[in-house]
C-alpha cells in the first residue's frame, strides 16, 4: 500500500508500568492500527522498547514526520519504561526538531514544548498542566473498553487522527477540543452519575491545558 | 473583580475542602483517578488527599472548583 503523501513515518513510545501508562499504551495502540491502515510506517516503542536509546536511534535514523510521546513527564521532561527520561529541556530537545511532536504527558509543554517548539519547521503539542483520566476498576487488561476513559481517549486520540488526516497543527487541537467539548455536554446530562460528573471535571481541566507551541500551520500529509 | 477571587472571598479552605470530599464521597469505590505520575488513586484515597491538604489535595480541590466555576459559566449562558 502507498504510503500517505508526505507522512514518511510516525514514532510512538508506549510504556506501560503503571495504570495510567497502560491505559495510554492501549490507547495508542488503535492509532497505530489505524496508521498503517493508511500505509504510513509505524515505529513501535513498547514497554521495555521505550528507552532513551532506542527512541533516540529511532528518531535519528528515521526522523519520522510525526512522534507520540506517551508517558510521564513534568515541565522539563518526557519519560519512557521506569519513569526514565526520553526528552529533555537543554539535554536532547533538539532530537524533536522538525518533526510534530504530540505528548501525553503531564505538562511537557510548558518549559519542554516551547523550546521544541522554537526550532525551525517543527510544532509541539502537550499538556501544560497534569493530564488525569478517570477509569474503573477491572479493566487494566483492556482499557481501551473502559467506558469511564472513554472520553479522554476519544479526546486525546483524536489530535493523531486529525494529523494523519492531513490537518494543521492548530486545527487538530482545535477538532480534538471540539470532540472534549462534545464529550462534556453529554456527560453534563449525567447530572445524577457522581462519577461521570467527576469524569467530566478532570476532562474539563485536560481540555484546558492542551496546548501546542511552534510552526501550528504545519502539516504531517500534504 | 473576577468569579474567582469572589468564590474564594465566599468560601473558607475549610468550606472548600469539605465541598469536594462531599464530591468525591459518593463516587463508586471501583472508580479510580489517574494524575499523571503521582499515581492513580482510590475515591478513600482522594478523599485521603484533600483531607491531609497536600499537593495532590490541593491539586483536585483546584479542579473542582474549576469545573463548578465553568459550569456556573455554561448554565447561566443557556
Amino acid at each position: 500500500m502507498e504510503g500517505a503523501r508526505g507522512c514518511r513515518m510516525m514514532l510512538v513510545t508506549r510504556p506501560d508500568y503503571d495504570p495510567g501508562t497502560k491505559y495510554l499504551s492501549s490507547w495508542s495502540q488503535i492509532l497505530i492500527e489505524e496508521a498503517r491502515a493508511k500505509g504510513i510506517e509505524v515505529l513501535d516503542l513498547p514497554g521495555t522498547k521505550a528507552t532513551k536509546s532506542e527512541f533516540e536511534g529511532r528518531l535519528k535514523k528515521k526522523q519520522p514526520s510525526l512522534v507520540v510521546l506517551n508517558g510521564h513527564g513534568n515541565e522539563d521532561c518526557v519519560t519512557g519504561q521506569e519513569g526514565k527520561p526520553l526528552v529533555e529541556s537543554k539535554v536532547n530537545a533538539e532530537i524533536l526538531s522538525s518533526s510534530v511532536t504530540y505528548a501525553v504527558s503531564c505538562q511537557s509543554a510548558a518549559r519542554l514544548g516551547r523550546e521544541v517548539g522554537g526550532y525551525l519547521n517543527t510544532a509541539y503539542i502537550g499538556y501544560e498542566k497534569k493530564f488525569s483520566i478517570l477509569h474503573s476498576h477491572g479493566y487494566f487488561k483492556r482499557p481501551s473498553e473502559d467506558p469511564l476513559a472513554k472520553p479522554f481517549m476519544d479526546f486525546s486520540n483524536h489530535i493523531v487522527r486529525s494529523l494523519l488526516k492531513g490537518h494543521t497543527v492548530e486545527e487538530s487541537v482545535r477538532r480534538a477540543k471540539e470532540v472534549g467539548e462534545t464529550h462534556l455536554r453529554s456527560l453534563e446530562t449525567s447530572l445524577s452519575d457522581p462519577d461521570i460528573q467527576m469524569a467530566a471535571a478532570f476532562l474539563s481541566r485536560d481540555i484546558s491545558c492542551l496546548v501546542a507551541h511552534g510552526d501550528t500551520v504545519k502539516c504531517i500529509i500534504y | 473583580m473576577n468569579d474567582s477571587k469572589t468564590d474564594q472571598q465566599k468560601l473558607s479552605d475549610e468550606e472548600i475542602r469539605s465541598l469536594v470530599v462531599a464530591r468525591l464521597s459518593v463516587l463508586s469505590p471501583d472508580t479510580y483517578v489517574s494524575i499523571g505520575s503521582d499515581g492513580s488513586f482510590s475515591r478513600d484515597e482522594l478523599i485521603a488527599r484533600v483531607q491531609a491538604g497536600d499537593e495532590i489535595g490541593k491539586e483536585i480541590e483546584d479542579i473542582q472548583l474549576e469545573w463548578l466555576r465553568s459550569w456556573k459559566a455554561r448554565a447561566a449562558a443557556v
